[in-house]
């Protein structure tokens, strides 16, 4: 397999951790805010208080991970969460 | 890339540490200054009197002049004089910070003062970087992230880091540097993870708006209204008709009795039947951040409408979590605590800035390695500069400028700001066109003066001023030392390689 | 106020001295000869003790809820404080300790 340059890997593992990182924690504390047993201002504010955990892991998964295209893989994780947490959204387009 | 782990790790703390890291000084001594931003304000405007006026006569006066001045008025705003902040201010219309007229707490009259930025400057700085501010408070925000990814990385990288915990070995370039930047980050970790992670929570329904468009459509005020936000009723009608003003003075002592320490009122509707009166706590009296909080009184009857309520838990947790920010609790020895705590980061920071070039000086400061190599070293190493004592030299400038001003001049607080960014962008300059262990002791011997020179212009007629003019001393002394040990220290190739040849020996 | 957060500041520092004597490396660092285990183990106990205590004269001052804040500030200056000395005046680093006993008896006849 012909490796990539190293700044194109440097750039890609950089958008994984900047828009593949967002993407994972705003579809996480989606998730989050939907499933958890409280009030809705309270799941809102419970849900988005981890998010920079998930953030910083995206970003250090974004570099450490074995090469420039499995930094994506949050990315990937975001879409079941995003469907999770928007699932009445989702419900509603599909009718 | 690099292989394991750890490697990858060292790689992302290096890179994302040195780009980011400039910005992120200048975020942090803005902040650490912020600490004080009100006593920097009192500093920068010496007209303002301190006096011992109780906040009852005061409201009381303050009243009168609105009274005598805006009686037409749709909302009168009254900054009572507190511990920290000794003025008395009165305003019309909802303004933030600023405009509005300085009244003598003792005469009610008002007091012609300076226009200044104050030490508000930095603290709009801190979480703006001065750009507009919605832009800066995502920029801020994405430096916060990476300073927590530097931090996370940098406990991982740290293999040693209960043996080295008190490890400082001085007078050995490179591994004094190392040590010393190891020191300053592992023990003050609570702290730098504590400001950080707190910083973006501050904000963090801006920057991840997931839960609310979720659960409530993205409507913000939908997610308001349900935290139990909801706004009194406007009474319109009765605001049509006339109406005598209560005497606030009880009031204030009733808002008292329940919030603790005042720190101002607004006095919707006034001189009509639909007065509202809303009485302020002083920030600080619990850690949980009470802004926006506020007794609400009918204004004609004095009869109290709406309490503060209570938090629930979720609210609570976050409201805590910005107070510890914010650092607006325990007093003046908190407020110290978290000053000097302030200060170690910004040096944790610089050293690692320092690092990188020491680190690299021997390969590519001399004409050994690739041209591009050692322009990209040479960046670095002015960026150093220019970043860290160019920072320190901007900052101490605006000092300098809100008391060297002339008092008349036009758009006096443009002026004091475009001192702040002349002085920064002058400091790169200067720190492109020097070597750089010149320029790094100009540059600080130079913040050290003025540092210094801070008493000698005058206007300390208070504790409060005195306090600012001394630690600004104390500061100065400490940087000038730093520039002098910077301008003795003999450049590291020779030393480095006898110091290690005896440690290996050993 | 200000003697429990002085004391607050003060044991935190001699819990950190504490600890950093027990270390075999600082120890011999100030004394020059090696630390017998049992005076190892001493140090740490008290140095932890004294952590505690300064736990609870922080709590004494700002109350427990703005208390431990004010408690790992502590801890964090003063093991800088500590850190800095140590190479430059070893034996200043540890003689800091004596303000403690001078501390107790300002609190009991002050």
């Amino acid at each position: 397999m012909i490796q990539a340059p190293a700044w194109l890997q440097i750039l890609s593992r950089s958008a994984a951790a900047l828009f593949g990182g967002y993407a994972l924690s705003y579809a996480a504390s989606a998730c989050l805010a939907r499933l958890l047993p409280l009030s809705p201002a309270d799941a809102v504010i419970v849900a988005t208080l981890p998010a920079f955990v998930f953030y910083t892991g995206a970003i250090l998964w974004a570099f450490a991970s074995r090469d420039a295209v499995r930094a994506w893989a949050p990315l990937a994780l975001a879409a079941p969460l995003a469907l999770l947490g928007f699932w009445p959204q989702a419900l509603g387009w599909l009718a | 890339m690099k292989n394991t782990f750890t490697q990858s790790m060292a790689w992302l703390h290096t890179w994302a540490g040195l780009i980011f890291g400039w910005l992120l000084f200048a975020i942090f001594v803005t902040g650490t200054l912020a600490v004080f931003d009100k006593e920097l304000d009192h500093w920068m405007q010496p007209e303002v009197p301190a006096t011992e006026v109780s906040q009852a006569d005061a409201a009381r006066r303050a009243v009168a002049y609105l009274q005598a001045h805006e009686p037409q008025a749709g909302n009168w705003g009254i900054s009572l004089p507190t511990e920290r902040s000794p003025g008395l201010r009165v305003s019309t219309g909802d303004r933030r910070h600023g405009g509005g007229v300085q009244l003598d707490p003792r005469t009610g009259e008002a007091i012609e003062v300076r226009d200044s930025v104050g030490g508000n400057f930095f603290f709009r700085f801190h979480f703006t970087l001065d750009l507009p501010r919605n832009w800066g408070i995502f920029v801020v925000g994405a430096l916060a992230l990476v300073m927590l990814a530097a931090l996370v990385t940098g406990i991982v990288i740290h293999k040693k880091i209960f043996k080295e915990f008190f490890t400082f070995r001085p007078n050995k370039g490179q591994r004094s540097w190392l040590d010393f930047h190891n020191a300053s980050a592992v023990l003050l970790l609570p702290f730098h993870l504590m400001i950080t992670y707190t910083g973006l929570v501050i904000f963090m329904l801006i920057y991840i708006p997931a839960g609310v468009d979720a659960l409530f459509e993205g409507d913000s005020r939908a997610y308001f209204n349900a935290q139990g936000n909801a706004r009194l009723e406007q009474p319109r009608q009765l605001a049509r008709q006339p109406g005598q003003l209560v005497d606030v003075a009880p009031l204030l002592a009733q808002a008292e009795a329940r919030l603790g320490p005042l720190g101002g009122l607004n006095i919707r509707n006034p001189n009509t039947a639909g007065a509202r009166i809303e009485i302020r706590p002083e920030l600080g009296n619990r850690i949980a951040l009470a802004k926006g909080q506020a007794m609400v009184f009918d204004g004609v009857s004095g009869e109290l409408l709406s309490d503060v309520p209570q938090w629930r838990a979720a609210p609570l947790t976050q409201r805590v979590m910005v107070g510890l920010h914010f650092a607006q609790f325990g007093g003046y020895p908190m407020r110290w605590l978290y000053f000097i705590c302030g200060l170690v980061s910004c040096v944790m920071i610089a050293s690692g800035l320092v690092l990188f070039c020491v680190k690299r000086g021997r390969k590519y400061g001399n004409g050994t390695a690739q041209a591009s190599a050692r322009r990209w070293y040479r960046v670095a190493e002015v960026c150093n500069v220019g970043f860290i004592s160019g920072l320190l030299l901007a900052c101490v400038a605006l000092l300098w400028a809100s008391r060297v001003l002339p008092v008349e001049l036009a758009q006096r607080e443009s002026w004091e700001v475009r001192t702040f960014f002349g002085v920064w962008v002058l400091a790169l300059l200067h720190a492109g066109v020097r070597p750089a262990r010149r320029a790094w002791v100009e540059q600080l011997l130079l913040v050290a003066v003025l540092c210094i020179g801070l008493g000698a212009l005058g206007g300390v007629g208070d504790a409060m001023r005195v306090g600012v003019v001394l630690s600004a001393l104390v500061m100065g002394v400490l940087l000038g030392l730093v520039a002098w040990r910077v301008g003795k220290a003999v450049p590291a190739p020779i030393r480095a390689k006898a110091g290690r040849n005896v440690e290996a020996g050993a | 106020m200000m003697m429990w957060v002085t004391g607050g500041v003060l044991f935190a520092y001699v819990g950190m001295l504490g600890l950093c004597q027990g270390l075999e490396r600082h120890y011999k660092q100030v004394w020059q000869r090696p630390c017998p285990r049992a005076l190892r183990v001493g140090l740490r106990g008290a140095g932890w003790l004294a952590l505690l205590v300064s736990l609870l004269l922080c709590a004494q001052a700002w109350g427990w809820a703005m208390g431990p804040v004010a408690w790992l500030g502590a801890m964090s200056l003063s093991g800088m404080l500590l850190v800095m000395l140590l190479p430059y005046w070893p034996r200043l680093a540890v003689g800091l300790a004596a303000v403690v006993p001078v501390w107790g008896m300002v609190q009991l006849f002050g």
